[in-house]
């Protein structure tokens, strides 16, 4: 690409994000609700959304298909001692491991699943560890003094030293690596620092090469130049596959579901109908008050109190700040600061479910 | 522009202290940790130095080493992002190592600074004044990239070289987005690997680099057969050029070594000019992209652009091949001494072509007549009046010679300066696929994912969404069709609107069709459960298509704040 194109590329892209925050602005805000969607009930929605048809699901084959044709220059590259990097719009799970399956087959694989909420990298380094354990005693490179006679099992060593023995002596050119397969290493699970830096040394061990899959846009912000250049040495493929993403949006809520508005209010019935009466008033009067003044920011503290002093809710302070302890531990009260310094409470619902939540509990 | 490249920086200096015989330990930010404290460190050189990890990590082990060792070689720990490190625990470490230094004294190499006052930023006083610190210059990462450009790319090596877009195409990168040595050599290495998969004759390169005369043979050696080569060969757009009539074994040999001669032509031309400009700064690099720059050459460029470089009115940067100009005019102010030397450096490095070399002689004498004629005169005493114009006629000589020397060199540079993708059978050593290189070193996910899925038809190929107009068919991808709706709205989308438009370009076909009123019940209710169905699946992909962008990170789901609205994030092509 030209360097002057890329330049006016690079234009573009910040003229269309003033002309986006322009028509933000200026148009008429929609006041439309998510809530005006005539939703279906969840069950349906749910078992729609396992039957959904995909599109092009001949195109999408042969798409697939037609990367197997990379698959001996994606094993060169490895060989070489770059890690590949896939991206693409597309799951590209299963084409990373069919990769895994038929090209790498006389090498030892490891499968990190980047999209479960949290993994444990360390679980990981030990699996790794004993599998090289594993493979130099077939080998039968280890010598019996270059080793402690006891060895300390694996689990317990810490991560360092785990590393340092991923990244032995120099490894023959006939000697086998392994590779780790990483779907999703920007996925929710590996995206912290402390993780990424664990990976980053990791591929640059003498015995490990990485083959991983980003999807999300921002991914390379995760390094830093040393871990691009010189731990990771990423190889970038493009290759959108355009397979839906269905292990990977599985711990994501759906959209319309309603779920966590309808959660909260629901929890909040059951919490309060597990309270005391008096607690139940004292709910009362905060939610009434926040429903008869929706621009305030929420009820000072000093104005509950007298209001419920009068209404022989509670007796002191100490009984007052019982009751709040006790909604704000089940998330039904919470504090913000007032623009003249005092802490005023709010309810977080929304105004229908606050109405609705009244109704229930008298 | 100068840059510093740490990261090779660092490992250069660990490797050679190494050799030199001093114990050398790498620690880094991750080692200076506020979870980890001191013993962090510590237990990381104990790794280092005695290659065993003990716990506790104590420093009084460190110092019953270094006695036993009971050798004078310094300790040094080179520390490379010191403004990473948390403060509080360099500082331990250094009041630590000040307290032990008689035992076990430590040279610390810190960096890097990114500021001037950056030690004071991170270390407390007491810290720093343990610290006795020494400067060093180091020589220039410019210099360096020059050494590594003069040993890989000029100069003999492994007889892979790159074309001159690609050569182009790094330099920008290394000057615009990096700067580091090390990506630079990635480029280099991506290419090569680029390039030994996809040329298969590429295996002869080592044969060539080397003086290896039978280079056929060397062909045939590799399992190759002579027809397949020579099939393979006559595809390359150079041989097509040129017109080759009959392809023997012998006309393959005499191609390769006209090839090889051509080559080491341009070599002793270029590495003149980079003697030449050596102390005005020209940058071997900048000489390299020019030097291989096959349109110049083809056009003859080079001589418009030398009448253009008198021409005051053009800026420098201007002009094609300003560079090379730039050297050649350095040769004209030179003096007689300096031309002197500079001969010499030209007669040493064109050995190999006699035709130049011969030349670079001849002047070398003339040089060596002019030096004994000016040293004559100044033994002889003659009358002041004399001396002037003496002293100008001296000066008019060196000036002739020295414009004499401005013009072999242009000679030189018109000549004999054939670009390896002028020659026939260039295919074969020369890297060209510059877009390649570019996509595998920078992969651009922002863009590339939204060009997925606004441009998907060219990768899926189908003949169902092919349409004349950017009209949305309901048969595109969901995602596509609802990422293509989103660029409709401003920042903010509407989550209801957005549903509406969803449903309706999906729906599109069915619109017209109205249901019919049966009189039947039954059939109503199928009816009403067979739109109830399909709304269940519309929002049913809906939901699926905004969990897809959610993934990509295209799009920023609603918050509590605004429940109604989901953000985008990537503002489209």
């Amino acid at each position: 690409m030209d360097f002057n194109a890329a330049e006016e590329e690079e234009f573009g892209f910040s003229r269309n994000y003033f002309l986006a925050k322009e028509m933000g602005s200026s148009g008429k805000k929609s006041a439309r609700k998510l809530s005006d969607i005539n939703v279906v009930d969840e069950q349906e929605l749910r078992e729609a959304s396992a039957n959904i048809e995909p599109k092009h699901q001949n195109d999408v084959a042969d798409l697939i298909n037609s990367y197997k044709s990379l698959y001996p220059k994606w094993v060169f590259d490895l060989r070489c001692g770059f890690g590949l990097l896939m991206y693409g719009f597309g799951s590209k799970k299963s084409l990373i491991e069919d990769f895994a399956s038929t090209a790498l087959a006389e090498h030892s694989v490891v499968v990190i699943n980047g999209y479960l909420q949290s993994i444990n990298i360390k679980q990981v380094i030990i699996a790794l560890a004993e599998i090289l354990w594993e493979q130099l005693k077939l080998k039968r490179k280890v010598s019996s003094g270059s080793l402690p006679k006891v060895q300390q099992p694996f689990s317990s060593r810490s991560m360092d030293d785990l590393l340092v023995f991923l990244d032995g002596p120099e490894m023959d050119e006939k000697d086998s690596f392994i590779c780790v397969v990483v779907n999703n290493i920007d996925g929710p699970g590996l995206r912290d620092t402390e993780t990424q830096q664990y990976l980053a040394r990791l591929a640059s061990c003498s015995y490990i090469r990485v083959v991983a899959s980003i999807d999300h846009v921002n991914a390379p912000l995760l390094w830093d130049k040393k871990m691009v250049h010189a731990q990771f040495n990423w190889y970038w493929y493009h290759v959108p596959t355009f397979a839906p993403y269905k292990v990977e949006g599985l711990f994501l809520p759906l959209i319309l579901a309603h779920g966590s508005s309808k959660q909260s209010a629901k929890t909040a019935l059951i919490v309060l109908q597990s309270l005391t009466p008096n607690a139940q008033s004292v709910f009362r009067i905060l939610a009434e008050y926040q429903l008869s003044h929706p621009d305030d920011e929420g009820m000072a503290i000093d104005n509950l109190y007298s209001i419920s002093r009068e209404r022989f809710l509670v007796s002191s302070q100490v009984t007052l700040n019982a009751h709040l302890t006790e909604f704000k531990d089940h998330e039904l009260v919470k504090t913000k600061r007032h623009s003249d310094g005092q802490d005023c409470l709010y309810i977080p619902l929304t105004k229908e479910g606050l109405e609705k939540l009244l109704s229930e509990i008298s | 522009m100068e840059f510093v490249d740490d990261l090779l920086t660092f490992e250069e200096l660990g490797k050679h202290l190494k050799y030199q015989g001093c114990h050398v330990a790498n620690l880094s930010s991750l080692d200076f940790t506020a979870k980890n404290g001191v013993g962090g460190c510590l237990r990381s050189l104990l790794r280092q130095f005695l290659m065993s990890s003990l716990d506790p990590a104590d420093i009084s082990i460190l110092a019953s080493w270094y006695r036993e060792e009971n050798c004078n070689n310094p300790v040094v720990v080179i520390i490379d992002d010191i403004e990473r490190c948390c403060g509080s625990v360099l500082s331990d470490f250094i009041l630590m190592l000040s307290e032990w230094v008689i035992k076990i004294p430590v040279i610390l190499i810190m960096g890097v600074a990114t500021t001037l006052d950056a030690p004071r930023n991170i270390l407390p006083s007491n810290a720093l004044r343990c610290l006795c610190p020494f400067e060093f210059t180091l020589g220039t990462p410019a210099e360096r990239m020059d050494a590594v450009v003069e040993a890989v790319l000029v100069k003999p090596c492994s007889g892979f070289i790159i074309g001159h877009k690609v050569a182009v195409f790094m330099r920008n990168y290394f000057v615009s987005q990096d700067g580091t040595l090390t990506s630079f050599i990635r480029a280099l290495k991506i290419a090569c690997t680029q390039h030994f998969y996809t040329e298969p004759l590429s295996v002869i390169l080592l044969e060539f680099a080397s003086e290896e005369d039978n280079l056929v043979f060397e062909i045939e050696r590799h399992g190759l057969s002579p027809e397949v080569i020579w099939k393979h060969v006559f595809e390359f757009p150079s041989c097509q050029r040129v017109k080759l009539n009959k392809l023997t074994s012998e006309s393959l040999a005499h191609a390769f070594s006209e090839l090889k001669r051509l080559q080491n032509q341009w070599r002793a031309v270029v590495l003149c000019l980079y003697v030449t400009g050596k102390g005005e700064k020209v940058r071997l690099l900048d000489l390299f992209c020019e030097a291989i720059d096959p349109e110049s050459y083809n056009q003859g460029e080079f001589d418009t652009n030398m009448k253009a470089e008198k021409d005051p009115v053009l800026s420098s940067s201007q002009i094609k091949g300003h560079v090379i100009c730039k050297a050649v005019r350095l040769v004209r102010d030179l003096s007689t001494a300096q031309l002197g030397k500079l001969l010499k450096m030209w007669e040493n490095l064109t050995v190999g072509i006699p035709e130049i070399n011969g030349k670079v002689k001849e002047l070398l004498s003339l040089l060596n007549v002019e030096d004994g004629k000016s040293s004559k005169k100044d033994l002889t005493v003659t009358p002041r009046r004399h001396t002037s114009r003496i002293q100008l006629n001296i000066e008019k000589d060196s000036k002739s010679l020295s414009d004499k020397a401005a013009n072999l060199i242009e000679c030189m540079v018109r000549d004999y300066m054939h670009p390896t993708e002028c020659i026939p059978f260039h295919e074969i050593f020369c890297f060209k696929d510059v877009d390649k290189l570019q996509l595998a070193l920078i992969g651009d996910p922002r863009r590339g994912i939204q060009v997925d899925l606004l441009e998907f038809q060219k990768l899926l190929c189908c003949r169902c969404c092919t349409s004349s107009s950017n009209a949305l068919l309901p048969s595109m991808h969901d995602t596509s069709i609802m990422y293509k709706l989103a660029q409709e709205h401003g920042d903010l989308i509407n989550l209801h609107d957005w549903y509406q438009s969803f449903k309706s370009i999906v729906l599109c076909p069915n619109s017209k069709r109205k249901p019919r009123q049966s009189p039947l019940p039954k059939k109503r209710k199928g009816i009403k459960e067979a739109e109830s169905q399909s709304e269940a699946s519309i929002q049913a992909r809906f939901c699926r298509a905004v969990t897809e962008l959610q993934i990509t990170g295209l799009l920023r789901m609603p918050s509590k704040r605004r429940p109604d609205f989901a953000q985008r994030v990537a503002f489209g092509l």
